[in-house]
């Protein structure tokens, strides 16, 4: 079968084929971004975005290469200040409002969802330095994520020394010890491999679906860690249109495309 | 000391080159959303502690370089909070609060480690002793809780699209933690693009964003962002945060760069002198759009 659209096109669809309709979407940069963007223009037109430095309901004319971004803030409803967006993030849990969906990328991630944005090796010592949690963290504690992460071995880890972005921590009650709300956490992994999810009995991830370029065992061959490949399935491509309008519309200089 | 502005946005770098100039150093800084801002004085050496969250120039510098590796390398302190925590931080010292308790960072690495300990944290007075404290909530027995220390802050410094001479300043679009910063500081030094009279500026009070009374000086830098965006008045330049990240790469590049653009010109003037007005023109934000477009851009759209 030839392929008319690129991996990166195949996965930015996923991505927003995952947001519902009228969800509040927190975001940051990246191939989230390009799907974010994809789902406010295309898909999703009632969702809204949301980013940490406090920009709400954006709809960006061209695509933004950080979250503070001019191309953001010209395109917004309300240009809040970041800890207006920490109140709305906090009271959606304390009031219960299961509409928010935040996406987070880092270098690693284990079976758990935990994610790793600090550093690798010895945290006071690292071998590699990385930019540190940002807003990842809180998103990650208080908000229904959906991880996007390069599918490698060395970033789907079987250990995870350094937790920037706590999923599920150690199991099923890993939140409750830690003193998080354990009706948030992780829910979805999307790579450039495919689609992970979390099993809703042991928190551990499962192969959920994988794209028409890939197949389990690549994936199982990618990831560092043993996962249950039996439930995966086929994920749909997206069709000419949708291909078009992410190469001409929203990413045409290969930012992140 | 803290800075306004967030990663590449409203950064007042003409204020970092002034400092590396005068030689300013031994600063125990306070990164919130960070960029070259705090990379550049870390490069520079002339960071003691570095309380970070997040440091780099997104697309350009996925990491910035020289934080990078002055952590590799163990040349510098440093401490990692979320950026949620930090941005608190930042505004219950705004409202002069004592200790903030929160539910951020339980169970993540920043819990579990303290970059600087107990006994380093004591030789530095500017920091408190503790990292965090935990304790149950006393309102709810069975949820456990972080009590944040508040910074006090000496020096903050913000860029401001406008101000005026009495330090009464409007910012356009996004604050960011710039409000917070400026009542928490013992010292709040403005930098802006245009310097206006004390009666225009109270024209049109509901736009303006920081009172008179916190601020300590007023500086006239237009351009004083550069690199960075300024809303409505200018966007990033792609090409110099590129030289940038190259020259990031390597000690002897980096200070090579910072030969070039900060210690070889004088002052901010000779350094927008350098840069040249064509480029600055380049980086100009085009009303509507809320960026920079080029002309040809603006007229193929208008013809569809």
């Amino acid at each position: 079968m030839s392929e008319s659209y690129t991996h990166g096109e195949m996965q930015a669809y996923t991505i927003a084929r995952l947001i519902k309709k009228d969800q509040v979407v927190i975001v940051g940069t990246g191939l989230p971004l390009v799907g974010a963007i994809l789902a406010k223009k295309r898909l999703q037109p009632t969702c809204r975005l949301i980013v940490e430095s406090g920009l709400m309901d954006f709809n960006p004319k061209e695509i933004p290469r950080s979250v503070s971004d001019n191309r953001s803030m010209a395109h917004c409803a309300v240009a809040c200040p970041p800890i207006r967006y920490l109140g709305y993030q906090a009271n959606a849990l304390l009031n219960h409002n299961d509409h928010l969906i935040g996406f987070i990328g880092g270098a690693a991630v284990d079976i758990y969802g935990n994610v790793s944005a600090t550093s690798i090796g010895d945290y006071h010592h690292p071998k590699v330095r990385f930019p540190g949690s940002g807003g990842a963290n809180g998103i990650a504690s208080f908000v229904n994520t959906v991880i996007v992460m390069p599918h490698e071995k060395r970033r789907f880890v079987n250990e995870m020394p350094y937790i920037t972005s706590p999923g599920w921590l150690d199991g099923p009650d890993g939140r409750k010890k830690g003193g998080l709300p354990t009706d948030r956490g992780p829910q979805v992994v999307v790579s450039n491999l495919g689609v992970m999810k979390f099993d809703t009995k042991t928190k551990k991830m499962y192969l959920w679906g994988y794209y028409p370029f890939t197949s389990p065992e690549e994936i199982a061959e990618n990831t560092g860690f043993s996962m249950d490949l039996s439930q995966a399935k086929v994920l749909p491509e997206p069709d000419e249109d949708t291909v078009r309008f992410l190469r001409e519309k929203i990413d045409p200089d290969h930012l992140y495309l | 000391m803290a800075f306004g502005g967030f990663t590449t946005g409203r950064k007042p770098l003409a204020a970092v080159c002034e400092i590396l100039r005068q030689g300013q150093t031994d600063l125990i800084g306070e990164g919130g959303p960070a960029g070259s801002d705090w990379d550049m004085l870390i490069g520079a050496g002339r960071v003691k502690a570095y309380i970070n969250c997040y440091t780099a120039n997104p697309r350009f510098s996925n990491v910035s370089r020289r934080f990078r590796a002055a952590i590799q390398e163990g040349s510098i302190l440093f401490e990692d909070y979320s950026q949620d925590a930090q941005m608190t931080m930042f505004h219950a010292a705004a409202m002069g609060l004592p200790y903030v308790p929160v539910r951020m960072m339980l169970g993540s690495g920043m819990e579990k480690e303290w970059g600087l300990c107990e006994e380093e944290r004591k030789k530095i007075d500017k920091l408190p002793n503790q990292k965090f404290l935990i304790q149950q909530n006393p309102f709810i027995p069975e949820e456990k809780l972080l009590l944040l220390p508040v910074p006090r802050l000496d020096t903050a410094i913000i860029h401001a699209q406008i101000a005026s001479p009495d330090g009464t300043c409007r910012l356009l679009s996004d604050p960011f933690q710039d409000v917070d910063l400026a009542f928490a500081a013992k010292n709040t030094i403005v930098t802006c693009e245009e310097l206006v009279s004390n009666e225009w500026i109270r024209r049109e009070p509901e736009k303006n964003t920081i009172p008179g009374i916190t601020v300590s000086a007023v500086v006239h830098l237009p351009y004083g962002g550069h690199p960075s965006q300024v809303y409505g008045y200018y966007d990033y330049d792609k090409e110099f945060y590129l030289e940038y990240d190259r020259a990031g790469k390597s000690d002897e590049a980096f200070q090579q760069f910072l030969k070039e653009w900060v210690y070889g010109v004088k002052n901010h003037a000779e350094y927008l002198e350098k840069l040249g007005v064509n480029r600055l023109l380049r980086l100009k934000n085009v009303p509507g759009y809320g960026f920079h477009v080029s002309d040809e851009t603006i007229a193929e759209e208008e013809s569809k």
